[in-house]
């Protein structure tokens, strides 16, 4: 999987943990400020990576990425 | 009797399986084993079998107490990963869920959500991190409820409140800064805990440095909010505040502070504080002037019950985390 295409998964997945669009959604998107996400929405999008793209990323280092893109690069660095 | 006997002639009349992923540890494998003799469970080992056997053996154990459950049985394995998939709130496929369950802790946990265990112990050498995130992503929260939490059970010699010397107080372990949400399903859940433990009828109280409107602040601002939640959310449960602490607990200044009818007004049996700094504080305060037993952390918020046990703790105190989450997950079947 290249970068754009994992950028578009990645950024699919959060669209399906957090129920929001898709189109409404950038690398820039911040989880705190834009998605208002709580945990549970985080361990579904942790365990839908894991189950899509094989990348085992932890809880505690999902969390810290402050917007889409720094999600990106770390599930690229587990890839 | 004390609250402990009660709790403990509860559980030996309905003992449940509990998976101990850490039995490798000395005093928990201890800990399973006295509660399994006693008769208030059935302890389940998970991990690699032979092993935890030989360890058995070794420390003088009857194996007759335990069951085994060996994490390298690939049928067994695959049962609870059929079973574990298709429930509807599952987040891990079969590749992803394999994978987390090469952990002893997440191998017991997928057995706890398929209905193999009632309960998963664990905490000793995981850390409380490791048992909240497996919980999260193993068993799940309740629905509509958006935090994990905790309650302690305090047992206060002299004090004479609603349900004796016992009073339940929360969140003093767990959501360090909880918004008006989060704090509302702190109240909801512990309203849970304590009729799945003790039976009671929940009387939950808000506190903060104010009796409703005595003062006002964007900290009361956050008690107000979150009671107005909680009460919107469960209309059921007698949930009332914000109080300051006595006006939760004692009837005589109840009397005075609070002018309308509340079913809660010092009467509370279950009080939540407004952050964990206060909580923290608060739970030391009964302890060393009210030379308080409090016990617990009891997570809350779970699909099913969830347990963490201090890495300090001596023996006996795990057996008795093991039996009171035994009695939880036993009246939340």
């Amino acid at each position: 999987m290249d970068r754009a295409e994992l950028e578009q998964k990645i950024l699919e997945l959060v669209a399906i943990s957090y129920k929001k669009n898709a189109e409404d959604l950038s690398l820039e998107t911040s989880f705190k400020n834009d998605l208002g996400g709580a945990s549970v929405q985080m361990v579904a999008l942790v365990a839908e990576i894991e189950n899509e793209t094989d990348a085992c990323v932890t809880l505690q280092d999902a969390a810290a990425c402050e917007t889409i893109g720094d999600l990106v690069d770390l599930v690229e660095n587990e890839l | 009797m004390s609250i402990l006997d009660t709790i403990y002639a509860k559980a030996k009349q309905n003992p449940q399986k509990v998976a101990f992923p850490e039995a490798a540890n000395e005093k928990m494998m201890q800990a399973a084993f006295e509660a399994g003799r006693d008769g208030y469970i059935y302890p389940v080992l998970v991990g690699n079998a032979e092993e935890l056997r030989a360890l058995a053996a070794e420390r003088g154990y009857d194996p007759a107490v335990f069951s085994f459950v060996d994490i390298a049985d690939e049928e067994y394995k695959q049962k609870i990963i059929a079973a574990y998939v298709a429930l509807e709130d599952t987040h891990l496929k079969e590749k992803a869920l394999a994978r987390r369950m090469q952990n002893p802790l997440y191998y017991a946990m997928a057995m706890q959500k398929v209905g193999e265990v009632a309960v998963t112990f664990a905490g000793i050498d995981n850390t409380t991190g490791d048992v909240l995130l497996a919980g999260q992503m193993m068993i799940g929260l309740k629905p509509n409820i958006s935090t994990v939490s905790s309650i302690g059970l305090c047992d206060i010699p002299g004090f004479e409140g609603s349900e004796g010397s016992l009073l339940a107080i929360g969140d003093s372990a767990v959501c360090t800064n909880p918004n008006p949400e989060q704090l509302a399903d702190i109240g909801i859940s512990a309203c849970e805990t304590v009729e799945s433990l003790l039976g009671w009828e929940p009387r939950c109280a808000f506190v903060c440095y104010s009796t409703l409107g005595s003062g006002q602040g964007e900290l009361i601002d956050k008690v107000t909010e979150a009671v107005r939640i909680a009460q919107e959310k469960r209309p059921d449960l007698a949930i009332d505040g914000e109080f300051q602490f006595d006006a939760a607990i004692s009837p005589a200044v109840a009397a005075k502070k609070v002018k309308r009818e509340s079913k809660v007004a010092g009467k509370a049996n279950v009080v939540i504080w407004p952050d964990l700094n206060v909580g923290n504080v608060g739970v030391k305060l009964i302890q060393q002037f009210g030379h308080a037993d409090a016990y617990g952390p009891m997570l809350q918020g779970f699909n099913s019950v969830v347990c963490d046990c201090s890495r300090g703790a001596p023996v006996s105190e795990i057996k008795g985390n093991i039996i009171i989450s035994a009695v939880r997950a036993a009246n939340m079947k």
